[in-house]
This record gives C-alpha cells, structure tokens and sequence, in this order.
C-alpha cells in the first residue's frame, strides 16, 4: 500500500477525541454541539474511507 | 505526498483500487456491524431477526441466512406506527432527524426516509464516487434543470457535486424554456437529469431554435431517477454532443452504482454496499456473474434507517471481466426490467424495457411512445403508441408504423399494434416515467 494508512487512522482518531473533548467544554452551547456534531460526521466518513481498510 | 496520475482518476485510491477478496473482508465486517445495529436499534428488525446473530454470518453465503427486506414490509412498517411517519423502522431519536424524502409513491404508498446529519453525509459521499468516477470535477459547472421537491436523487447529486468543489446552479423554479435559457446564460458545462427530461429538454431547444450540440456548452451529463438503456444513453450523446453517465440508486438504499468514463456498465460503490444477486425462478438461489437476476443490496453505513438485503426488484446482470478503468469493484450492466414489470403474454415473456431499447435505438422519429397493454376477450393487446417529430409527413407514418412492428416483432416475439399521436398528446416526464400502463382487470 503506498499511503501510510496507520498514520492516516491515528490523525482521524485524534481530530475526532479533540472534537469531543471541544464538545464537552461547550458544556452544551449550540454553536459548539452543532459544529462539533458536524465534524463527527465527517471524521466517521473518514474512518469508514480510510480506516476501515487497515487489516 | 503528491498524488499520481492514476490516483487522480479515484475519488478514493485507496478503497476502489482494493483487492476483491479485501472488499469483501470489509463488507462482511460491516454487514455484521449492521445486523447488531439494527436489533438492538430499530424495533422492525429487532423483530425480523430474532433468532439471527451477527456472528453467525462469517462468509459471503452466511449472508443469505439473512431474511430480505421487501418494500411492503417497510409500508406496513410505517403505516399507523409511532414515531409518526417513521414508526418501527428509526433507529435513531426524532431529534437527530434533519433532513427528509420519500419514495415516488409509484408502487404504492410512500415509504418516509429520513436522515440524521451524519447518515445524510454517507447518502452524500457514495455520490462523490459515483460523480468523481463520471468524471465531474471542479472546473464544471453543473446546471439541475429540477425543482428536487422531496425525492432524493437530485438533492443527493447537488450536494456531492458542492463536495466535489463544481460550481452548482440550481434551476428548479423555471419552465423547459427557461432553464434552457438559463443553462445557457451561464454557460452550463455539465447537467444532471432524468433520461427522459434530457431528451425532452432537447427537444424544446430545437424548437427555441437552440441546437444542444453546437448552441450549449453542456459536455457532461449525468442521469438519474429512472433506468437508462444502453439506445437511450447513446441517443442522448447524439442529441447533446456530451458525454452522458448512469446511476443506479433510490431513496431506500442512496446511489449504489454508477458508470466510470468507461462507460461500460456501473461499478457498485464497495465497500459502502453489498451486493447480491438472486435467482429470478426461485428468489433466494444467488446466481454468478453474467446470469441474469434479482438485485438485493445493503447500505452498510447507513444507521438511521437500516436496510439489509433489501430487494429492488431490479433485473440485471454482474459483469465478468474487471473494468480498464482499474476500479476492482463489481460491475452491473444497465437495468433490464423490473420483476413487477414482467408480464407472460401469449406465452412469452415480456418487459417493457424491450420497447424503450428498440425505439431508442432504431427509431430516432419518435420522440415518445408509450405502451398499453389490454384484454380483448381472452387475448392480451400490445398497443404502442407513439409520436413522430413534427418534420415527419403523415405520408411517412404508415412504412414507420409497418417498420416499427416489424423490428418489435423480431425483439419480443409478440405483435404489436401501432397508434400514431399528435405531436405533444402523449405525457411528458420528469422523474419518473410510466411508459407501461397494463389496463387489464385484475
């Protein structure tokens, strides 16, 4: 495989627990939810595209 | 790390160029991860799969110990059961829920399909591989001659193509003539419409004096909402001097399919999808490639609504030989017919798919038909009805007519008889057309 998928899944997982922990010290604000909820569907895109191929 | 010249043909180099037993590695993984989704989330499968677990399907014949999934059970599904509109089929709370469609209502009642933001990203992401593989890129500017209203296919290829970086222009509130007008004022590149609306928007500008081929600058289209035979696709070609694309997709399952720039049959969106193809006799038998069949799809990825094997009803056949395009996933050629549509008349099959190929490609005088099928007394009456372009002379009508019955006869087996309209007597189609009425008393 010429893409380094193991350090492509490790940059996904990390964005996705920073936005979480973005989540949390919203501390319920729609503007952080709301955004931060939409990241999440783009960081599960992401893993269903690129992480989901590592063995 | 700079991407390659044969990267740069993939939406996803990494997911399309996979080897086949890789795919299907995945696909069974998330099949699985499906099935624990859906019992203990949607009260509909929590019932149809009491007895299943997901560790019981460890291989690609596993998945048929799976019940389908048929349209009227997601009906009854609906009908009457809370949440409203939803019922037994969300698997979600109602205030995840942010974007809404239905089915056309053509079989029966509508079925809801709802999605959450996330679910509504997935929809729309298997469009960017079927828009990127089409070759859409971001230099195009891509016109939607539709009002999209509640039907999904237009809205999921609007927002892929926003994704996809192309310039997008929506031209729903306009008639024929103004969206002609419009797609030209902006200098449309490429277009996303059904077959039919295509040949019919091409028809108006002939009449504006407008010539598609020279007149437009539309080099690109891609079609949805209804089956495209091969004659149609080419046809259209002609008319628009574009290259022209297929999808296969629907409100249930999303765009599961679409043609690369190969243009030879549709490639099924792996790993996103699995697909089967079942025996037409007996429903449940699955048939290799390049044998006719039933198609059953899952949308793996899909949660607020989950689907498994979910029966289109749709005839077609795998592909055997990999595409040149180098894509490894699996191909399907078009759409033959739909297992409702099949009809034993005077002992012979017939679907009304056969019609469509003939005219299309045989006939470029007709620009609409339709086909009725009645009853006279104990015999069954094949009746095609059809309209020839106004610069054919009624003294040509009668050899086209002779013609047209002749090379229907060869294709079908069956006799035709052959009505001429007037010029725009027949419906004009936007999404779905309905060129087959079977008025016979049940």
């Amino acid at each position: 495989m010429e893409y380094d998928l193991r350090a492509m899944d490790r940059e996904i997982k990390l964005i996705e627990e920073s936005v979480r922990r973005l989540r949390e010290l919203g501390g319920g604000i729609e503007v952080v939810e709301k955004n931060a909820d939409s990241i999440l569907a783009f960081t599960y895109l992401l893993k269903r595209n690129i992480s989901d191929v590592l063995e | 790390m700079e991407l390659t010249e044969k990267n740069r043909r993939y939406w996803n180099p990494i997911i399309e160029t996979l080897p086949k037993e890789r795919l299907q590695q995945i696909e069974l993984k998330r099949f699985r991860e499906l099935l624990r989704w859906a019992k203990e989330s949607s009260p509909f499968y929590k019932r149809k799969l009491r007895g299943i677990e997901p560790e019981d399907i460890q291989t690609m014949e596993d998945v048929a110990k799976v019940p389908m999934t048929e349209k009227d059970e997601l009906r009854a599904a609906q009908e009457g059961k809370e949440p409203y509109l939803y019922g037994d089929l969300l698997a979600v709370p109602l205030e995840k829920l942010s974007v809404f469609h239905q089915t056309s209502g053509t079989t029966g009642r509508p079925v809801y399909f709802p999605d959450t933001y996330e679910s509504w990203q997935w929809v729309v992401e298997v469009w960017c591989y079927i828009l990127y593989g089409a070759g859409f890129r971001p230099q195009d500017r891509l016109f939607l001659p539709f009002a999209y209203n509640v039907y999904i296919a237009f809205w999921q290829g609007h927002y892929a193509a926003e994704k996809l970086g192309c310039e997008v222009v929506p031209g729903g509130a306009l008639d024929t003539q103004g969206r002609i007008q419009k797609a030209k004022e902006v200098r449309a590149t490429a277009l996303m419409n059904t077959p039919t609306y295509g040949l019919h928007l091409a028809e108006v500008a002939k009449e504006m004096g407008i010539d598609p081929r020279r007149d437009l600058e539309i080099r690109k289209m891609i079609c949805a909402g209804e089956p495209m035979p091969e004659p149609t696709r080419l046809r259209m070609e002609e008319l628009w001097g574009a290259d022209v694309y297929d999808h296969i997709g629907g409100t249930e399952v999303g765009g599961w399919g679409g043609m690369c720039t190969e243009k030879k049959g549709r490639h099924v969106i792996e790993p996103h999808y699995l697909l089967e193809m079942v025996d037409l006799e007996t429903m449940s038998k699955p048939v290799p490639p390049g044998t006719k069949g039933v198609t059953v799809i899952t949308p793996l990825c899909r949660r607020c609504i989950p689907l498994i094997r979910f029966n289109l009803k749709d005839v077609m056949l795998v592909m055997e030989k990999p595409c040149p395009c180098g894509r490894t996933s699996i191909r399907v050629d078009e759409i033959e017919g739909r297992v409702d549509d099949l009809r034993k008349i005077r002992g012979v099959f017939f679907t009304p798919a056969v019609v469509e190929e003939v005219i299309r490609s045989q006939f470029p005088e007709v620009t609409e038909f339709e086909t009725i099928l009645t009853q006279e007394g104990v015999m069954p009456v094949l009746t095609l009805r059809v309209e020839f372009d106004p610069s054919i002379g009624e003294s040509q009508w009668k050899e086209l007519r002779g013609r047209i019955r002749e090379r229907l006869k060869i294709r079908s087996n069956l006799t035709f008889e052959i009505d001429v309209v007037k010029p725009g007597g027949l419906p004009r189609y936007t999404l779905k057309s309905a060129r087959f009425k079977d008025l016979r008393k049940r």
